[in-house]
């Protein structure tokens, strides 16, 4: 059979190679589509709502649930690290720290990937496979003005109060354990926390949340709109959305708490 | 009127079609016949700008639309209709809402003028009763006629059928074909029809092309493809229905 320069190593390669870079320029173009087309978000409002309702009041209990579980385990840890030293009292100031810079965004985060990326990688790898984006077009409606934008907005504003009720429900869950595991006296632990937290804490926690909306939406929005091959491959589609979405969240999460300490 | 001039097109090293020229006139039903895979459904694709050839024309009344960005293509679009092969239709929304969908979207019509013609299209299609039905609770069939119902409401000027008449049983098909075939009542309205079973051809194309092996094997008028030599012409005239 005739050797062809795909069928050989460099071959396979350069071919790999290109796919991706054609790839990346086609989400970027597809992520420039989306942000441009925002103006429209009075022609679908209705969208939005439905996406704000889905990307924020749905995802309340898994939010909530993570974030409860990563301060209690993060009081139990860190409190018995700190009385080996005997500074149980700074308890309260280790876990806000952890829970607002890092803790609390990265896990609300993660779990949003998994939530609502998923279910935007679902819903769109569907919509593809079902010829439903072609009939959009088709018909002269812009897919990623109705279906992506109205998502992406939805993202960044609901991920931010989002990202309040992780941090808060973190640090009280914190609270709880550090008063019913270790002891520590409720006001010590909140003295401890407020009058130390300083605007910086907020802004590195805060900025992670329209990052990881921006990450979150449309990654697995691309992934859907790129879905091949049937029923499987809207599965494909949607787990490439999610592995790529958390491990671009993790990054993320170093890189924006490096940029903000580093420079304020 | 839609010209395809020398189109030629390729997935990676695969060539789909090769300089293909054809020509869908106004008024009239043309037939796109050929096997499956051999790239019928992606002519209708084409003429839609979804996808652009590798080279050659694409003329709709008169304008080559291979050279247009998207946001161009969207008003030359809403001339033509299209019912895909597996109608596409919202699975999220009624079917009145599915039918009025586009309208709301793109014509600034009133409210009243909007359901106006989505009750045209339920009639048109017989679907009276199911307006509020969502399209998993209709029958194969019915499924078609609402898309049809969606590809027709805007009056385009042209209507495009992806395989209009695949998976359905034969009441349901000779239903659509009907339902086709009274298109030719409505003024001004041409179609296109890809399929791969000869049977609707004869029923409802004034001319048919024949697509094999990514060529035009025949284009002329549909009586005349009993005259046809060509020996893949002569096996389907006699296995009626096409596979490769």
């Amino acid at each position: 059979m005739e050797r062809t320069y795909i069928s050989t190593i460099p071959g396979r390669i350069n071919l790999s190679m290109k796919e991706f870079f054609l790839t990346m320029q086609d989400f970027f173009l597809f992520s420039l589509r989306a942000f441009i087309t925002i103006p429209k978000i009075r022609r679908y409002w209705r969208d939005f709502l439905d996406q704000a309702k889905i990307a924020g009041a749905d995802s309340l209990p898994i939010v909530l649930v993570s974030s409860v579980a990563i301060g209690a385990l993060l009081a139990v840890e860190v409190g018995n690290l700190l009385e080996d030293f005997g500074a149980k009292t700074m308890l309260g100031r280790s876990t806000a720290l952890s829970v607002i810079r890092e803790l609390g965004p990265l896990i609300m985060g993660l779990m949003l990937s998994a939530r609502y990326g998923s279910r935007n990688g679902a819903e769109l790898g569907a919509m593809k496979i079902s010829e439903q984006i072609d009939a959009l077009r088709a018909f002269g409606t812009d897919p990623v003005a109705k279906l992506v934008m109205p998502r992406l907005v939805a993202a960044l504003i609901v991920f931010i109060p989002l990202t309040a009720i992780a941090d808060f429900s973190g640090l009280y869950s914190a609270a709880l354990l550090a008063e019913h595991y270790h002891k520590i006296d409720p006001g010590i632990f909140w003295n401890a926390v407020f009058p130390r937290l300083v605007f910086k804490d907020f802004v590195v926690g805060f900025l992670k949340a329209p990052v990881f909306a921006i990450i979150i939406t449309l990654v697995s929005c691309f992934n859907g709109f790129i879905a091949q091959g049937g029923t499987a491959g809207v599965g494909r589609s949607t787990i490439k959305g999610i592995v790529v979405s958390s491990g671009l969240i993790l990054v993320a999460n170093f890189y924006v708490s490096k940029l903000v300490l580093e420079n304020m | 009127m839609i010209e395809l001039q020398d189109i030629t097109l390729r997935y990676g090293t695969r060539e789909i079609l090769n300089n293909v020229s054809l020509t869908i006139e106004d008024n009239k039903i043309k037939a796109v016949l050929g096997p499956s895979g051999v790239g019928k459904s992606t002519i209708l694709k084409l003429i839609l700008g979804l996808i652009k050839p590798n080279c050659g024309k694409i003329l709709i009344d008169g304008i080559d639309i291979t050279q247009l960005k998207e946001s161009q293509l969207y008003p030359i679009r809403r001339k033509m209709g299209i019912v895909f092969q597996g109608n596409a239709l919202f699975d999220s929304m009624s079917i009145s809402e599915n039918l009025g969908f586009f309208l709301r979207e793109n014509l600034k019509l009133s409210e009243k003028e909007t359901e106006r013609r989505v009750a045209e299209q339920i009639a048109f299609a017989g679907l009276e009763g199911y307006e509020d039905s969502l399209p998993e609770n209709l029958s194969g069939g019915m499924k078609k006629r609402v898309a049809i119902g969606r590809a027709l409401i805007f009056n385009p000027k042209m209507i495009l059928f992806d395989e209009p008449t695949a998976g359905l049983d034969p009441v349901s098909s000779k239903k659509i074909l009907g339902l086709i075939s009274s298109l030719r009542n409505k003024s001004d309205l041409g179609a296109a029809i890809v399929t791969h079973i000869i049977d609707d051809v004869f029923q409802v194309a004034d001319s048919v092309a024949v697509l094999y092996q990514g060529k035009i094997i025949f284009d002329d008028e549909t009586g005349k493809l009993h005259d046809s030599t060509h020996p893949f012409i002569q096996s389907i005239l006699s296995d009626k229905i096409l596979e490769q």
